[in-house]
């Protein structure tokens, strides 16, 4: 249906309003400060080109947060997606009890980063953390977890993926109840067993959603920060600090506002070049 | 029919149970945590010798928890009626009509999805302070007013609702307005009440924008409000009372769901996403 656009107006403004206050009009000048060396606290400013950019690639620390945010983001995703697939397969029938498992699988999505974050530190607490116990019970000597730069990040990216993978885990449960059942018995009619129905129905079938998921946990991983804040802050010795962590580091605790913005644009960059990559990737390999 | 059949379901139980332990047990830590005394924590022991209710008043006399709590409520339900009250209306007229400029305006949503949201925290910072809005929960709120999401999920189940029943319903002299909430809102409910839920428990955990715009001591979120009480105790944590804090902020979400559960699990994927 035609409808002039006065006519929509009514409608649209609600949403655009505010879009255009709060989103667009500070993009764009974000865009701009990215160009000069304003510190936020004087009103004067130079403008220095891609200066801000080009000096991110000379400072190792951003070397370092890049590489985070790579190690943390494959780190997060890469099991999320296999356990959250694993978990949904098991709910690929209904039984008795099957909906409690997924409630309690599912409940962590639920509740503030922040505030099992605090939960975690406590469990990874080295001297009297329960963690350690536990791993004492079975004769595995306790680590270090936050509080070494080997294991932080590996105790950071666990307290995501435990977010996570109820999540992941619905929209697969979504997806495998959409695969018909006459491609299993026709399967198994040919002889396939287990492993080959999974690997030649169910994955190529559930595809778009593997794609989809790929795609919102990569976005989600890049714009981690709460877990981070409370865990680590970035710590111990930069071990923890992604490009988003340090995009915080740079505007509200070094008031370096150019060289945030930059940051923060270069975490869009990287996000647009996933989304076409994924995209051209998704063409080929999905089946819709 | 398929691997489930092979494997013995006393096995299956075994494991799932397992796994559903590991998921909650942080919880059960953190609850149980919060009624021991400080140097039990630190022994590590599971239950405890005795329930130290009196934590809870301890805490709450030391830190408005409930002020924190009332506030992320009601900021929340706000942000979440006008999310979708909006993203409906905008939903509507990008499902249904055709209009000079309606391709470009969905581009400019669909770009700024992609952007992270702290590129524009500075800027939003600034425009706030000039119209005096930092501090304040009425700021807080119309800054978080859009979402992208509720836009395409909407948009993704209006799809489903068909083009002739709009038609029809034109034809009888109906108006957009009573269309989209006579009509098209009974026909997609859940996905509203799905959205509604998401919206609601994104913002009661939002963390970094309010912990910029909202310091004062009686604005602030529950999310802010027990971030700053455990950043502030490094030095000698008491973490009986670090874990009720945790506990007052968690529990109440956890009940919503368990109440709400099954627009959680089964709703999420119904309409919002093709599989």
């Amino acid at each position: 249906m035609q409808i002039k656009l006065s006519k929509a107006v009514f409608f649209l403004l609600p949403v655009g309003i505010p879009l255009i206050l709060f989103w667009i009009i500070p993009n764009l000048y974000s865009l701009g400060i990215s160009f000069t060396d304003w510190d936020f606290m004087t009103t004067g400013f130079n403008f220095v080109g891609l200066d801000n950019y080009f000096d991110l690639f000379t400072q190792s620390f951003f070397i370092h947060a890049l590489l985070n945010t790579l190690y943390f983001g494959i780190g997060t995703v890469v099991p999320t997606i296999v356990l959250g697939l694993g978990f949904a397969l098991f709910f690929q029938k209904n039984f008795k009890g099957s909906a409690i498992y997924k409630l309690l699988i599912f409940s962590p999505w639920v509740t503030p980063t922040v505030a099992v974050s605090i939960v975690w530190s406590l469990l990874y607490e080295p001297d009297y953390g329960v963690i350690n116990k536990m791993l004492g019970l079975f004769g595995i000597p306790g680590l270090d977890w936050l509080q070494s730069s080997k294991t932080a990040m590996l105790a950071v990216i666990i307290v995501t993926v435990w977010k996570l993978i109820g999540w992941t885990m619905i929209f697969y449960i979504g997806a495998l109840e959409k695969v018909p059942n006459s491609l299993y018995e026709a399967a198994s009619i040919d002889g396939a067993n287990s492993w080959q129905k999974l690997k030649n129905v169910t994955l190529p079938l559930v595809s778009p959603t593997t794609f989809f998921l790929i795609v919102v946990n990569t976005i989600t991983s890049i714009q981690a920060y709460d877990q981070i804040k409370i865990l680590t802050q970035g710590g111990p010795s930069g071990s923890t600090r992604t490009l988003l962590y340090l995009f915080f580091q740079q505007a509200f605790e070094q008031f370096e506002m150019g060289s945030a913005t930059a940051i923060a644009f270069f975490i869009l960059i990287i996000t647009i070049l996933l989304s076409v990559l994924s995209k051209i990737i998704g063409d080929k390999w999905v089946n819709y | 029919m398929n691997d489930s059949k092979n494997a013995p379901l006393i096995i299956k139980h075994l494991f799932l149970a397992l796994s559903s332990v590991l998921f909650v047990f942080p919880f059960i830590w953190m609850i149980l945590s919060s009624f021991k005394t400080s140097s039990e924590v630190l022994k590590g022991g599971f239950w405890p010798e005795k329930f130290h209710w009196e934590n809870y008043r301890e805490v709450l006399d030391i830190l408005p928890l409930q002020t924190y709590l009332f506030n992320s409520f009601y900021t929340s339900l706000i942000i979440t009626v006008y999310v979708l009250i909006s993203s409906a209306l905008f939903a509507y007229m990008l499902t249904f009509y055709k209009f000079k400029g309606k391709q470009f305006a969905f581009s400019v949503v669909m770009a700024t999805y992609m952007i992270p949201g702290a590129v524009s925290y500075v800027p939003v910072y600034v425009i706030l302070a000039k119209m005096g809005l930092l501090n304040t929960h009425f700021g807080y709120t119309i800054s978080m007013s859009v979402s992208v999401f509720a836009i395409f999920y909407l948009k993704q189940s209006f799809h489903n609702v068909g083009f002739e029943i709009i038609e029809a319903a034109k034809i009888d002299g109906a108006s957009d307005w009573k269309i989209l909430w006579k009509i098209v809102f009974p026909m997609t409910r859940s996905s509203f009440v799905t959205l509604g839920l998401v919206t609601f428990i994104g913002n009661y955990n939002n963390y970094i924008w309010p912990a910029l715009i909202l310091n004062d001591g009686s604005k602030k979120l529950i999310t802010n409000g027990i971030a700053d009480y455990f950043i502030n105790s490094s030095l000698g944590r008491d973490w009986s009372h670090i874990m009720v804090a945790s506990t007052i902020a968690t529990v109440p979400l956890l009940i919503v769901f368990l109440v709400l559960q099954k627009w959680f699990l089964s709703g999420v994927t119904d309409s919002g996403i093709k599989g």
